[in-house]
């Protein structure tokens, strides 16, 4: 079964964007989770990922990230609660705890791990959204010129993680339909045998690579390993990274470029405002509730228009008329 | 006009490959994998490949595209010349613009995510500029009939649809020589035929010479305009598919194509390389009988048929008075079942709605195309995958053996992957009781496979000997010479005859004709066709034996059952 984070192409306009397009305004919404701890801000980001997460068609993505992502913070929530004991709301005197020490949950410390969850969750399901809806070849790709060889090292382990990952699965499959009397299976040997197992097809992507021609010193511009090589390379033939180039991109890189320039420019006018400790204060001003409602916004770049209609208009004349024969 | 005074000499034009005198073995194998070889093959060539298992088919193919000895090493003498270049003294590497490699398993050679990057890669490795790829790219796609994939991933696609998409990156690069291990093995019967015509017509339309290893001959035959057969290293037999058949008679008979025996059961020449050809030459063996004297006897000789009369291909259904006894319960109960996976990011329903029984005993094949839901039914039996409504039953358990055998081997010896009394009956039920001290990796392919299905089995048989209720194996022929898949039919026979249900998933027509009393054919997660194996597998085209395509006679499909038709046509 495919991992929910494996990337699907769909003709959604995400997915059709460039690498770099992609980038920047995931990029962008990530660069704001980290930049601001405001909780309405925090909230915007992860309706913005969510919501274009959806829009791409990486429901599933989301979902799994959602799930990994609040376990995680209702995790850094506890953690939290217990090893920092600051803040004046204290709720509850748990004693003396032979590591932790006086352990006070106070309501700022539950208040500051939710904080940190939430922007641990929102991270999770922007990289999700950018695992399904990014094509990793077509990045790779971008990448080549800069660094050929480690670029097709990278793609190579992009293709084998789940390669290994479906082997993995077969081997447990195999383990368990193992009759009662013959030796169990142990970790170790399962492991042994999937290492084994990785390696022989290492041996066969391998040989495939080299039939590829993988072992070739090639002399042209397009794959010259140099930075400048590359630019030459792009003048003359256009751009290196993929075949295709989207009328999506100037949309994203704009979103992208917006949002960070309105988080920047928000921080800079006291937007994220909060305060964990030794009270709670959140800041709900007008400039905050402005960025959180500009970059939850953001979130629909990934919208598709329907197509525009293309009306053929006629000359009245023409549509007024009787045609030949025809008695009205 | 002609300049200069002296003899214009004709431009040498190169063989696409030309091998003199190759010998090769192993880095240290005790015995060599090629002895001797020579062989050329001219440009435009439709070559088949044939031989038994570990004859050094595939050896020979990875010495033509430069991974041997460049890859794996070992003792090479001799000489191999593909277009020209050396191939012992050049890689791989610089081999890749001139001949293009397809292997058995395609997952193992794909290196991208999505298909236009896999295609694409070694146009890049070679360095053509972004528009040139992009054009030959679109090329190939629209030369496989592929260019609807190009924007998918490649983890998305069925066994065929991969096998499609290594065999475009193969060509992309337009080699002179295309090398093909076994292509069809993992496909189903329509989407292997369709990759061979698929050959054929690259070979007549751009002119690419191809070589070809295959199993299933009766697929690859016609298409092909000649045949090279090895036999332990060597090659044994160069020369037409007509009188390659004939050669086939004398000296391998596993390398015999259905067709060819049910001729030589009934005595009538010349061979046929196809159904087409077979047809041809029945209907013009009648025709020139015409009106007068019966129109088989004046083509037939009978001589052969006699002394062959005795070896009926299967044999015939004997139980045990335990089987007898089990004869009668049911093995698999399935009502109304309903199985769900998730593809992609919606669940897709696998099985709708399935109703199937299997009784102890039963030999069944379970056969459809890809995806149609025979290994989802299995694994949903065994309790690997979950079904979201109906009824599954198994009164006397299941045993299943997976598509990769060598997945249940995980130690260094036999003896320790089934210790005690449990291990050695099921060691003894699959007639490996002799190799307890063996490592498994030192077993053949057959003798893995049956090591494989021991494990699966011991432990569930009940009171030491009697088999669990349904034993079960998911398309087992992969890569099986005819040799083999003989051995494993009779294996099968053996465990139905102990009073074991046999649910076999497979794409083999001519395996099933071989072992199965009962085929259900499967059809987008539904039973489509159920019924004896003879009607069944008659009353089709993709899934039907050669010899019931031939004579398209209802109930008649295999060579035995085809002569006793046709004698009974004469004798009537």
């Amino acid at each position: 079964m495919r991992s929910p984070f494996a990337y699907t192409p769909r003709p959604k306009p995400l997915q059709l964007a460039s690498p770099a397009a992609a980038v920047t305004y995931l990029g962008a919404l990530v660069a704001v989770a980290f930049l601001y701890s405001n909780p309405f801000v925090l909230l915007a980001v992860g309706i913005a990922v969510v919501l274009a997460g959806r829009l791409a068609g990486a429901w599933m993505a989301v979902r799994a990230a959602l799930w990994m992502g609040l376990t995680l913070a209702l995790l850094i929530v506890v953690v939290n609660a217990l090893v920092v004991s600051r803040g004046t709301t204290v709720w509850a005197r748990l004693g003396e705890w032979p590591v932790f020490g006086q352990v006070d949950v106070t309501a700022e410390a539950l208040a500051a791990g939710a904080v940190l969850g939430l922007r641990a969750a929102v991270v999770m399901v922007a990289f999700a959204v950018y695992s399904a809806c990014v094509d990793p070849d077509r990045v790779l790709r971008a990448l080549r010129p800069l660094a050929g060889r480690s670029a097709l090292t990278a793609t190579l382990v992009s293709r084998l993680v789940p390669v290994a990952a479906a082997d993995a699965a077969r081997l447990r499959d195999a383990a368990r339909l193992r009759g009662p009397g013959a030796a169990p299976v142990g970790k170790a040997p399962l492991a042994r045998r999937l290492l084994a197992g990785s390696l022989d097809r290492a041996v066969d992507v391998a040989a495939t690579l080299e039939l590829r021609g993988y072992s070739l010193q090639s002399t042209h511009p397009a794959v010259a390993v140099t930075r400048f090589g590359a630019m030459r390379a792009k003048k003359r033939y256009g751009p290196v990274g993929g075949r295709r180039r989207s009328r999506y991109d100037r949309r994203f890189y704009a979103t992208g470029v917006l949002v960070l320039a309105v988080a920047i420019a928000g921080k800079a006018l006291g937007a994220n405002s909060f305060s964990e400790y030794p009270t709670t204060e959140i800041g709900s001003g007008a400039a905050t509730l402005a960025v959180a409602a500009i970059v939850a916004f953001s979130g629909l770049a990934p919208l598709r228009r329907s197509p525009r209609r293309t009306i053929a208009r006629t000359p009245r004349a023409a549509s007024t008329s009787t045609p030949a024969g025809v008695r009205s | 006009m002609q300049l200069g005074g002296g003899t214009q000499t004709e431009p040498r034009v190169a063989s696409a490959l030309a091998i003199e005198g190759l010998t090769y073995a192993y880095p240290e194998a005790a015995s060599p994998a090629l002895r001797d070889v020579s062989l050329t093959l001219e440009c435009g060539d439709f070559a088949l490949l044939a031989g038994r298992s570990a004859c050094g088919k595939s050896t020979l193919l990875r010495a033509a595209c430069g991974l041997v000895p460049h890859f794996h090493g070992g003792e090479i003498s001799g000489q191999v010349e593909v277009a020209g270049l050396d191939a012992i003294a050049t890689g791989p590497g610089e081999l890749a613009a001139v001949v293009g490699y397809l292997a058995q398993d395609p997952e193992t050679q794909v290196v991208s995510t999505t298909v236009s990057a896999e295609i694409e890669l070694p146009l890049e490795m070679r360095g053509d500029p972004p528009a040139s790829r992009a054009r030959a790219v679109e090329e190939v796609a629209l030369a496989l009939a592929i260019p609807h994939l190009l924007d998918r991933a490649v983890d998305t696609l069925s066994g065929g649809e991969l096998q499609r998409v290594a065999l475009a990156a193969a060509l992309v690069t337009r080699p002179q020589l295309v090398l093909l291990d076994e292509p069809t093995s993992q496909l189903d019967p329509v989407a292997g035929d369709e990759l061979i015509w698929l050959l054929r017509r690259l070979n007549s339309e751009w002119g690419v010479t191809i070589l070809l290893a295959e199993h299933r001959l009766e697929r690859c035959l016609a298409a092909a305009d000649r045949v090279v057969a090895m036999d332990s290293g060597a090659i044994a037999y160069d020369g037409s598919p007509r009188d390659f058949l004939s050669w086939a008679q004398e000296s391998d008979e596993a390398l015999e194509t259905p067709a060819a025996r049910l001729f030589s059961l009934i005595g009538l020449d010349p061979l046929p390389v196809g159904v087409r050809d077979a047809r041809r030459t029945l209907a013009s063996t009648s025709a020139a009988a015409g009106g007068g004297t019966d129109p088989l006897l004046t083509a037939c000789t009978f001589s052969s048929l006699t002394s062959r009369r005795q070896q009926p291909h299967s044999p015939p259904k004997k139980l045990s008075e335990e089987g007898i006894r089990l004869a009668s319960t049911p093995a698999l109960d399935v009502t109304d079942l309903w199985v769900e996976l998730v593809s992609g990011d919606s669940p897709n329903d696998v099985l709708r709605g399935m109703d199937l029984e299997v009784r102890r005993g039963e030999r069944v094949a379970l056969m459809g195309r890809n995806g149609a839901g025979k290994s989802t039914l299995l694994r949903t039996a065994a309790g690997l995958t979950d079904s979201v409504r109906g009824k599954i039953e198994l009164p006397a358990g299941i045993a299943l053996l997976t598509q990769n055998p060598s997945d249940y081997l995980v130690r260094e010896r036999v003896g320790d992957e089934l210790p005690g009394s449990e291990g050695l009956a099921a060691l003894r039920t699959v007639g490996l009781e002799h190799a307890t001290d063996a490592d498994p990796r030192d077993l053949s392919g057959g003798e893995r496979q049956r090591l494989a299905l021991a494990i699966a089995l011991a432990g569930r048989m009940v009171a030491g000997d009697e088999l669990p209720g349904l034993v079960a194996l998911d398309e087992p022929t992969r890569g099986m010479d005819r040799a083999r898949k003989a051995d494993l039919a009779l294996l099968i026979h053996e465990l139905a005859s102990r009073g074991a249900g046999l649910l076999v998933a497979t794409h083999d027509v001519e395996f099933a004709s071989a072992f199965a009393e009962r085929v259900v054919l499967l059809g987008d997660g539904v039973v489509i066709a159920d019924g004896p194996t003879g009607e069944v597998l008659s009353g089709g085209w993709y899934f039907a034996t050669e010899v019931a395509r031939v004579l398209d006679l209802p109930g008649v499909i295999t060579p035995e059952q085809g002569a006793a038709a046709l004698r009974q046509g004469v004798d009537d």
